[in-house]
Protein backbone atom coordinates (compact mmCIF):
# COMPACT_ATOMS: atom_id res chain seq x y z
CA UNK A 1 0.00 0.00 0.00
CA UNK A 2 2.16 2.86 0.59
CA UNK A 3 4.83 3.68 -2.11
CA UNK A 4 7.71 4.51 0.50
CA UNK A 5 9.29 1.84 2.73
CA UNK A 6 9.07 2.27 6.45
CA UNK A 7 13.20 1.53 7.26
CA UNK A 8 13.85 3.53 4.00
CA UNK A 9 15.33 6.93 5.24
CA UNK A 10 16.35 8.39 1.88
CA UNK A 11 15.15 7.19 -1.46
CA UNK A 12 16.78 8.44 -4.37
CA UNK A 13 15.69 6.87 -7.88
CA UNK A 14 17.16 8.11 -11.40
CA UNK A 15 18.04 11.38 -10.46
CA UNK A 16 19.25 13.87 -13.14
CA UNK A 17 21.06 17.04 -12.75
CA UNK A 18 22.29 19.56 -15.62
CA UNK A 19 24.09 22.72 -15.44
CA UNK A 20 23.48 24.59 -18.18
CA UNK A 21 25.07 21.91 -20.70
CA UNK A 22 26.85 19.82 -17.90
CA UNK A 23 25.50 17.00 -16.72
CA UNK A 24 26.47 16.14 -13.59
CA UNK A 25 24.29 13.63 -12.69
CA UNK A 26 23.55 11.20 -14.86
CA UNK A 27 20.62 8.69 -12.92
CA UNK A 28 21.59 8.21 -9.86
CA UNK A 29 19.30 6.08 -7.88
CA UNK A 30 20.05 4.80 -4.29
CA UNK A 31 18.85 4.09 -1.03
CA UNK A 32 19.44 4.81 2.75
CA UNK A 33 18.08 2.59 5.45
CA UNK A 34 17.67 3.92 9.36
CA UNK A 35 20.55 3.28 11.03
CA UNK A 36 22.87 3.33 7.61
CA UNK A 37 26.17 5.36 7.73
CA UNK A 38 26.58 5.83 4.13
CA UNK A 39 29.86 7.04 2.56
CA UNK A 40 30.00 8.69 -0.54
CA UNK A 41 33.57 8.68 -2.38
CA UNK A 42 34.78 10.00 -6.20
CA UNK A 43 36.99 12.24 -7.46
CA UNK A 44 36.48 16.04 -7.51
CA UNK A 45 33.70 16.80 -10.74
CA UNK A 46 32.52 13.54 -10.26
CA UNK A 47 28.88 14.43 -9.17
CA UNK A 48 29.32 14.13 -4.80
CA UNK A 49 28.33 16.80 -4.01
CA UNK A 50 25.53 18.36 -6.29
CA UNK A 51 24.11 14.91 -5.06
CA UNK A 52 24.14 16.06 -1.94
CA UNK A 53 23.11 19.69 -2.44
CA UNK A 54 20.21 18.17 -4.75
CA UNK A 55 19.20 15.74 -1.74
CA UNK A 56 19.02 19.01 0.94
CA UNK A 57 17.49 20.95 -1.46
CA UNK A 58 20.06 23.42 -2.31
CA UNK A 59 19.74 21.98 -5.98
CA UNK A 60 16.88 21.13 -7.80
CA UNK A 61 17.22 18.16 -9.83
CA UNK A 62 15.99 18.08 -13.77
CA UNK A 63 14.61 14.79 -13.19
CA UNK A 64 14.07 11.24 -10.83
CA UNK A 65 12.49 11.34 -7.24
CA UNK A 66 13.77 12.01 -3.62
CA UNK A 67 12.09 10.37 -0.53
CA UNK A 68 12.95 12.08 2.56
CA UNK A 69 11.54 10.18 5.69
CA UNK A 70 8.48 8.91 4.17
CA UNK A 71 7.57 12.68 1.85
CA UNK A 72 7.94 12.90 -1.64
CA UNK A 73 10.29 15.88 -2.53
CA UNK A 74 9.87 15.69 -5.88
CA UNK A 75 8.90 13.11 -8.61
CA UNK A 76 9.45 13.34 -12.26
CA UNK A 77 10.80 16.63 -11.43
CA UNK A 78 8.35 18.27 -10.07
CA UNK A 79 8.65 18.89 -6.54
CA UNK A 80 6.23 19.26 -3.85
CA UNK A 81 4.35 22.41 -2.11
CA UNK A 82 6.77 24.97 -0.19
CA UNK A 83 4.96 23.66 2.81
CA UNK A 84 5.84 20.01 2.74
CA UNK A 85 9.55 21.19 1.40
CA UNK A 86 9.41 22.96 4.53
CA UNK A 87 8.58 19.98 6.45
CA UNK A 88 11.00 18.03 4.33
CA UNK A 89 14.08 20.40 5.75
CA UNK A 90 13.09 19.71 9.03
CA UNK A 91 13.86 15.96 8.37
CA UNK A 92 17.48 16.49 8.07
CA UNK A 93 20.66 18.37 9.10
CA UNK A 94 23.47 19.39 6.45
CA UNK A 95 26.67 19.81 7.82
CA UNK A 96 28.88 22.08 5.46
CA UNK A 97 32.72 21.74 4.47
CA UNK A 98 33.41 25.07 5.49
CA UNK A 99 31.38 25.12 8.67
CA UNK A 100 28.78 28.17 7.67
CA UNK A 101 28.06 29.10 11.32
CA UNK A 102 26.27 32.11 11.81
CA UNK A 103 29.37 34.53 12.67
CA UNK A 104 27.35 36.80 14.45
CA UNK A 105 25.44 34.43 16.86
CA UNK A 106 26.94 32.99 20.03
CA UNK A 107 27.64 29.25 19.82
CA UNK A 108 24.41 28.69 22.15
CA UNK A 109 22.63 30.58 19.43
CA UNK A 110 23.82 28.84 16.52
CA UNK A 111 22.34 25.65 18.01
CA UNK A 112 19.04 27.22 19.38
CA UNK A 113 18.00 29.79 16.86
CA UNK A 114 15.76 27.60 14.41
CA UNK A 115 15.00 25.55 17.88
CA UNK A 116 13.37 28.80 18.76
CA UNK A 117 11.97 30.55 15.46
CA UNK A 118 11.13 27.42 13.01
CA UNK A 119 10.63 24.72 15.70
CA UNK A 120 8.84 26.88 18.11
CA UNK A 121 10.12 25.51 20.80
CA UNK A 122 10.62 27.35 23.90
CA UNK A 123 13.67 29.15 24.84
CA UNK A 124 14.09 26.97 28.12
CA UNK A 125 13.99 24.02 26.41
CA UNK A 126 16.24 24.59 23.40
CA UNK A 127 18.75 25.62 26.17
CA UNK A 128 18.33 22.27 27.62
CA UNK A 129 18.99 20.48 24.13
CA UNK A 130 21.90 22.74 23.25
CA UNK A 131 23.50 22.18 26.67
CA UNK A 132 23.03 18.30 25.84
CA UNK A 133 24.62 18.85 22.38
CA UNK A 134 27.44 20.86 23.68
CA UNK A 135 28.41 18.27 26.42
CA UNK A 136 28.37 15.90 24.03
CA UNK A 137 30.91 17.95 21.42
CA UNK A 138 33.29 18.53 24.41
CA UNK A 139 32.23 22.54 23.74
CA UNK A 140 30.06 22.97 27.16
CA UNK A 141 32.50 25.65 28.08
CA UNK A 142 31.76 27.35 24.40
CA UNK A 143 28.52 28.23 24.54
CA UNK A 144 28.86 32.07 25.00
CA UNK A 145 32.12 31.84 22.62
CA UNK A 146 31.79 33.26 18.58
CA UNK A 147 32.48 31.31 16.26
CA UNK A 148 35.61 33.46 15.48
CA UNK A 149 37.07 32.66 18.38
CA UNK A 150 36.91 29.06 17.94
CA UNK A 151 39.02 26.75 15.89
CA UNK A 152 38.03 25.18 12.79
CA UNK A 153 37.60 21.63 14.35
CA UNK A 154 35.66 23.20 17.16
CA UNK A 155 33.52 25.29 14.59
CA UNK A 156 33.09 22.20 12.77
CA UNK A 157 31.36 20.66 15.66
CA UNK A 158 29.69 23.09 16.62
CA UNK A 159 28.04 23.05 13.17
CA UNK A 160 27.06 19.16 13.59
CA UNK A 161 25.48 19.86 17.13
CA UNK A 162 23.33 22.79 14.73
CA UNK A 163 22.40 20.23 12.90
CA UNK A 164 21.56 17.53 15.62
CA UNK A 165 19.71 20.17 17.04
CA UNK A 166 16.35 19.65 15.61
CA UNK A 167 16.72 16.06 16.31
CA UNK A 168 16.75 14.86 12.57
CA UNK A 169 16.36 10.94 10.88
CA UNK A 170 19.10 11.49 8.69
CA UNK A 171 22.16 13.79 7.87
CA UNK A 172 24.29 14.72 5.20
CA UNK A 173 28.13 15.57 5.72
CA UNK A 174 29.73 17.55 2.72
CA UNK A 175 33.00 16.96 2.81
CA UNK A 176 33.07 17.64 6.67
CA UNK A 177 37.37 17.74 7.03
CA UNK A 178 38.20 18.86 4.16
CA UNK A 179 38.83 22.11 5.26
CA UNK A 180 40.79 21.08 8.57
CA UNK A 181 44.19 19.64 9.44
CA UNK A 182 44.85 16.45 10.47
CA UNK A 183 44.79 17.48 14.16
CA UNK A 184 41.51 18.96 14.29
CA UNK A 185 40.10 16.22 11.35
CA UNK A 186 40.65 13.27 14.28
CA UNK A 187 38.23 15.05 16.20
CA UNK A 188 35.55 15.89 13.91
CA UNK A 189 35.87 12.03 12.55
CA UNK A 190 35.27 11.05 16.42
CA UNK A 191 32.02 12.59 16.81
CA UNK A 192 30.75 10.84 13.35
CA UNK A 193 32.05 7.97 14.99
CA UNK A 194 29.86 8.08 17.81
CA UNK A 195 27.25 9.55 16.07
CA UNK A 196 27.53 6.16 14.31
CA UNK A 197 27.42 4.20 17.25
CA UNK A 198 24.13 5.69 18.20
CA UNK A 199 22.80 4.53 14.91
CA UNK A 200 22.01 7.70 13.73
CA UNK A 201 21.30 7.57 9.88
CA UNK A 202 24.10 9.32 7.88
CA UNK A 203 24.84 9.98 4.33
CA UNK A 204 28.59 11.53 4.60
CA UNK A 205 31.02 12.74 1.39
CA UNK A 206 34.81 11.95 1.91
CA UNK A 207 37.82 11.92 0.78
CA UNK A 208 39.12 10.32 4.31
CA UNK A 209 39.48 6.74 3.06
CA UNK A 210 40.03 4.84 6.15
CA UNK A 211 37.46 6.75 8.07
CA UNK A 212 34.69 5.79 5.49
CA UNK A 213 35.82 1.96 5.16
CA UNK A 214 35.93 1.77 9.54
CA UNK A 215 32.66 3.64 9.82
CA UNK A 216 30.46 3.61 6.95
CA UNK A 217 28.37 0.44 6.52
CA UNK A 218 28.35 1.24 2.69
CA UNK A 219 30.00 2.60 -0.04
CA UNK A 220 29.33 4.42 -2.71
CA UNK A 221 31.69 5.15 -5.44
CA UNK A 222 30.89 7.84 -7.63
CA UNK A 223 32.62 9.02 -11.22
CA UNK A 224 31.52 11.17 -14.43
CA UNK A 225 27.76 11.75 -12.87
CA UNK A 226 27.08 7.86 -12.01
CA UNK A 227 27.59 5.18 -9.01
CA UNK A 228 30.20 3.21 -10.61
CA UNK A 229 30.41 0.88 -7.71
CA UNK A 230 28.57 0.70 -4.64
CA UNK A 231 28.59 -2.53 -1.41
CA UNK A 232 29.82 -3.05 1.88
CA UNK A 233 32.62 -0.74 3.09
CA UNK A 234 35.14 -2.61 3.68
CA UNK A 235 34.63 -4.70 1.29
CA UNK A 236 34.33 -1.75 -1.35
CA UNK A 237 38.06 -0.03 -0.35
CA UNK A 238 39.93 -3.52 -0.14
CA UNK A 239 38.42 -5.20 -3.05
CA UNK A 240 36.91 -3.30 -5.18
CA UNK A 241 35.70 -4.62 -8.93
CA UNK A 242 35.32 -2.14 -11.43
CA UNK A 243 38.36 -0.82 -12.89
CA UNK A 244 37.67 2.59 -12.42
CA UNK A 245 37.45 2.39 -8.73
CA UNK A 246 40.56 0.57 -8.37
CA UNK A 247 42.29 3.37 -9.89
CA UNK A 248 40.66 5.33 -7.51
CA UNK A 249 41.45 3.86 -4.74
CA UNK A 250 44.83 3.02 -5.74
CA UNK A 251 45.68 7.26 -5.40
CA UNK A 252 45.33 6.62 -1.25
CA UNK B 1 30.16 91.69 20.82
CA UNK B 2 26.78 92.32 19.96
CA UNK B 3 27.08 90.85 16.57
CA UNK B 4 28.69 87.56 17.70
CA UNK B 5 25.63 86.83 19.92
CA UNK B 6 23.42 87.66 17.41
CA UNK B 7 25.29 85.86 14.62
CA UNK B 8 25.21 82.70 17.09
CA UNK B 9 21.19 83.01 16.91
CA UNK B 10 20.89 83.41 14.01
CA UNK B 11 23.12 80.15 12.80
CA UNK B 12 21.22 78.33 15.87
CA UNK B 13 17.87 79.23 14.10
CA UNK B 14 19.28 78.39 10.69
CA UNK B 15 20.73 74.64 11.89
CA UNK B 16 17.00 73.61 13.25
CA UNK B 17 16.86 73.37 9.51
CA UNK B 18 20.38 71.90 8.86
CA UNK B 19 19.55 69.48 11.38
CA UNK B 20 16.07 68.91 10.07
CA UNK B 21 17.37 67.97 6.53
CA UNK B 22 20.19 65.99 7.88
CA UNK B 23 17.67 63.81 9.99
CA UNK B 24 14.69 63.19 7.37
CA UNK B 25 17.26 62.55 4.73
CA UNK B 26 18.55 59.64 7.30
CA UNK B 27 14.93 58.59 7.99
CA UNK B 28 13.71 57.93 4.38
CA UNK B 29 17.15 58.14 2.13
CA UNK B 30 18.44 54.44 4.07
CA UNK B 31 15.31 52.24 3.85
CA UNK B 32 14.37 53.76 -0.10
CA UNK B 33 18.14 52.55 -0.39
CA UNK B 34 17.34 49.27 0.92
CA UNK B 35 14.97 49.18 -2.02
CA UNK B 36 16.57 50.21 -4.71
CA UNK B 37 19.45 47.82 -3.91
CA UNK B 38 17.02 45.18 -3.59
CA UNK B 39 15.51 46.50 -7.03
CA UNK B 40 19.13 46.59 -9.00
CA UNK B 41 19.57 43.33 -7.64
CA UNK B 42 16.54 42.13 -8.99
CA UNK B 43 16.86 38.89 -11.27
CA UNK B 44 14.16 40.41 -13.98
CA UNK B 45 16.65 42.36 -16.65
CA UNK B 46 13.99 45.15 -16.81
CA UNK B 47 13.78 46.01 -13.37
CA UNK B 48 17.62 45.53 -12.70
CA UNK B 49 17.78 48.24 -16.06
CA UNK B 50 15.09 50.48 -14.39
CA UNK B 51 16.73 50.99 -11.10
CA UNK B 52 20.44 50.84 -12.52
CA UNK B 53 19.61 54.26 -14.58
CA UNK B 54 17.94 55.74 -11.76
CA UNK B 55 21.48 54.88 -9.43
CA UNK B 56 23.28 56.29 -12.50
CA UNK B 57 21.62 59.39 -12.81
CA UNK B 58 21.33 60.58 -9.35
CA UNK B 59 25.02 60.12 -9.09
CA UNK B 60 25.70 61.54 -12.42
CA UNK B 61 24.14 64.90 -11.59
CA UNK B 62 24.43 67.72 -9.49
CA UNK B 63 22.35 67.51 -6.38
CA UNK B 64 22.05 71.04 -6.65
CA UNK B 65 20.01 70.68 -9.78
CA UNK B 66 18.15 67.82 -8.45
CA UNK B 67 17.33 70.29 -5.78
CA UNK B 68 15.97 72.69 -8.52
CA UNK B 69 14.00 70.18 -10.13
CA UNK B 70 11.89 68.98 -7.51
CA UNK B 71 11.04 72.37 -6.70
CA UNK B 72 10.39 73.86 -9.90
CA UNK B 73 9.63 71.01 -11.89
CA UNK B 74 5.86 70.16 -10.87
CA UNK B 75 5.32 73.80 -11.89
CA UNK B 76 7.51 74.58 -15.11
CA UNK B 77 7.01 70.76 -16.34
CA UNK B 78 3.29 69.99 -15.55
CA UNK B 79 1.79 73.60 -14.45
CA UNK B 80 0.69 72.33 -10.80
CA UNK B 81 1.36 74.58 -8.26
CA UNK B 82 2.69 72.89 -4.43
CA UNK B 83 3.63 76.23 -3.23
CA UNK B 84 0.91 76.61 -0.73
CA UNK B 85 1.27 72.95 0.56
CA UNK B 86 2.03 72.80 4.42
CA UNK B 87 2.58 69.42 6.15
CA UNK B 88 2.53 70.35 9.25
CA UNK B 89 5.71 73.05 10.63
CA UNK B 90 6.99 72.11 6.96
CA UNK B 91 6.39 74.26 3.99
CA UNK B 92 6.85 72.82 0.14
CA UNK B 93 10.89 74.20 0.16
CA UNK B 94 11.57 72.00 3.22
CA UNK B 95 9.48 69.43 1.46
CA UNK B 96 10.98 69.73 -1.91
CA UNK B 97 14.68 69.58 -0.47
CA UNK B 98 13.35 66.79 1.75
CA UNK B 99 12.38 64.49 -1.09
CA UNK B 100 15.33 65.48 -3.19
CA UNK B 101 17.96 64.54 -0.71
CA UNK B 102 16.03 61.48 -0.14
CA UNK B 103 15.93 60.52 -3.73
CA UNK B 104 19.98 61.14 -4.08
CA UNK B 105 21.24 59.73 -1.09
CA UNK B 106 18.78 56.52 -1.78
CA UNK B 107 21.16 55.54 -4.79
CA UNK B 108 24.24 55.95 -3.38
CA UNK B 109 22.95 54.35 -0.29
CA UNK B 110 21.61 51.29 -2.59
CA UNK B 111 24.77 51.00 -4.06
CA UNK B 112 26.60 50.73 -0.64
CA UNK B 113 24.14 48.19 0.80
CA UNK B 114 24.61 46.24 -2.78
CA UNK B 115 28.15 45.92 -2.13
CA UNK B 116 27.47 44.91 1.72
CA UNK B 117 24.55 42.39 0.32
CA UNK B 118 26.63 40.90 -1.98
CA UNK B 119 29.71 39.96 -0.28
CA UNK B 120 27.67 38.03 1.99
CA UNK B 121 28.70 34.36 1.37
CA UNK B 122 26.13 31.92 -0.55
CA UNK B 123 27.00 29.34 2.55
CA UNK B 124 25.17 31.69 4.90
CA UNK B 125 21.56 31.64 2.55
CA UNK B 126 22.24 27.52 2.29
CA UNK B 127 22.58 27.32 6.58
CA UNK B 128 19.44 29.09 6.54
CA UNK B 129 17.80 27.62 4.10
CA UNK B 130 18.61 24.07 5.33
CA UNK B 131 17.97 24.99 9.28
CA UNK B 132 14.07 25.58 7.97
CA UNK B 133 14.27 29.59 8.42
CA UNK B 134 11.86 31.46 6.24
CA UNK B 135 13.21 34.00 3.23
CA UNK B 136 12.35 37.16 5.57
CA UNK B 137 13.81 35.56 8.47
CA UNK B 138 16.82 34.34 6.74
CA UNK B 139 17.22 37.82 5.78
CA UNK B 140 16.25 39.71 8.97
CA UNK B 141 18.32 37.45 11.36
CA UNK B 142 21.15 36.16 9.44
CA UNK B 143 21.79 38.44 6.42
CA UNK B 144 20.94 42.13 7.50
CA UNK B 145 22.87 42.17 10.85
CA UNK B 146 26.00 41.22 9.15
CA UNK B 147 25.91 43.44 5.97
CA UNK B 148 25.17 46.77 8.41
CA UNK B 149 28.26 45.90 10.11
CA UNK B 150 30.20 45.51 6.71
CA UNK B 151 28.77 48.89 5.36
CA UNK B 152 28.98 50.95 8.51
CA UNK B 153 32.61 52.35 7.67
CA UNK B 154 31.09 53.46 3.59
CA UNK B 155 27.24 54.35 5.34
CA UNK B 156 29.32 56.85 8.17
CA UNK B 157 30.63 58.21 4.60
CA UNK B 158 27.89 59.60 3.25
CA UNK B 159 26.27 60.24 6.90
CA UNK B 160 29.26 62.66 7.03
CA UNK B 161 28.57 64.04 3.84
CA UNK B 162 25.34 64.75 4.23
CA UNK B 163 25.88 67.24 7.49
CA UNK B 164 28.05 69.31 4.68
CA UNK B 165 25.47 68.52 1.69
CA UNK B 166 22.74 70.24 3.96
CA UNK B 167 24.11 73.93 3.14
CA UNK B 168 23.37 73.24 -0.66
CA UNK B 169 19.29 73.61 0.21
CA UNK B 170 20.71 77.27 0.31
CA UNK B 171 19.56 77.11 -3.70
CA UNK B 172 16.07 77.22 -3.01
CA UNK B 173 16.43 79.32 0.09
CA UNK B 174 15.35 76.95 2.52
CA UNK B 175 16.50 79.18 5.84
CA UNK B 176 19.28 76.38 6.77
CA UNK B 177 22.50 77.76 9.21
CA UNK B 178 24.68 77.86 5.61
CA UNK B 179 21.90 80.25 4.07
CA UNK B 180 22.05 82.19 7.68
CA UNK B 181 25.56 82.45 7.79
CA UNK B 182 25.79 84.30 4.19
CA UNK B 183 23.37 86.61 4.81
CA UNK B 184 24.79 87.45 7.85
CA UNK B 185 28.22 87.45 6.11
CA UNK B 186 27.11 90.07 4.15
CA UNK B 187 24.94 92.20 6.66
CA UNK B 188 28.40 92.86 8.73
CA UNK B 189 30.83 92.54 6.38
CA UNK B 190 32.52 89.57 7.83
CA UNK B 191 33.94 86.48 7.65
CA UNK B 192 33.19 85.61 11.17
CA UNK B 193 29.76 84.10 10.33
CA UNK B 194 31.04 81.48 8.03
CA UNK B 195 33.80 80.87 10.51
CA UNK B 196 31.31 79.92 13.48
CA UNK B 197 29.02 78.22 10.81
CA UNK B 198 32.51 76.14 10.07
CA UNK B 199 32.40 75.18 13.46
CA UNK B 200 28.85 74.34 14.15
CA UNK B 201 29.28 71.77 10.96
CA UNK B 202 32.48 70.28 12.62
CA UNK B 203 31.38 69.88 15.84
CA UNK B 204 28.12 68.09 15.07
CA UNK B 205 30.25 65.79 12.20
CA UNK B 206 32.27 65.44 15.20
CA UNK B 207 29.66 64.13 17.52
CA UNK B 208 27.98 62.37 14.83
CA UNK B 209 31.96 60.20 14.54
CA UNK B 210 31.97 59.67 17.92
CA UNK B 211 28.26 57.98 17.94
CA UNK B 212 29.31 55.78 14.64
CA UNK B 213 32.75 54.66 16.25
CA UNK B 214 30.56 53.17 19.23
CA UNK B 215 28.20 51.67 16.69
CA UNK B 216 31.32 50.30 15.12
CA UNK B 217 32.66 49.14 18.96
CA UNK B 218 29.29 47.20 19.59
CA UNK B 219 29.73 45.11 16.38
CA UNK B 220 33.34 44.45 16.80
CA UNK B 221 32.52 41.30 19.00
CA UNK B 222 32.55 39.22 15.66
CA UNK B 223 34.46 39.13 12.79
Amino acid sequence: MPETKRDVVLEINKVYKSFDDLEVLKGITMEVKRGEVVAVIGPSGGGKSTLLRCATTLEKVDAGKIVIGGDVLCEDGVYCDKKLEKQIRSKFGLVFQNFNLFPHFSVRRNITEALIHVHKKSKEESEIICSQLLAKMDLTEKADAYPCNLSGGQQQRVSIARALATNPEIIFFDEPTSALDPELTKGVLNVIKELAKEKMTMVIVTHEMSFARDVADRIIFMDGGVIVEEGPAYELVTNPKQERTKAFLAGY
Amino acid sequence: MGSLQSTLIQLLQGFKFTFGIFFFTLIFSIPLGLLVSKGRMSKIKIVSLIFQLYISILRGTPLMLQLLLVYFGPYYIFGVNLGSIQLGPFNYRFIATIVAFSLNYAAYFAEIFRGGIQSMSKGQYEAATVLGFSKMQTYFKIILPQVVKRVLPSVSNEIITLVKDTSLAQVLSVTEMFTKASAAASAQVSVIPFIVAGAFYYVTNLIIEQILNRVEKSMSYYS
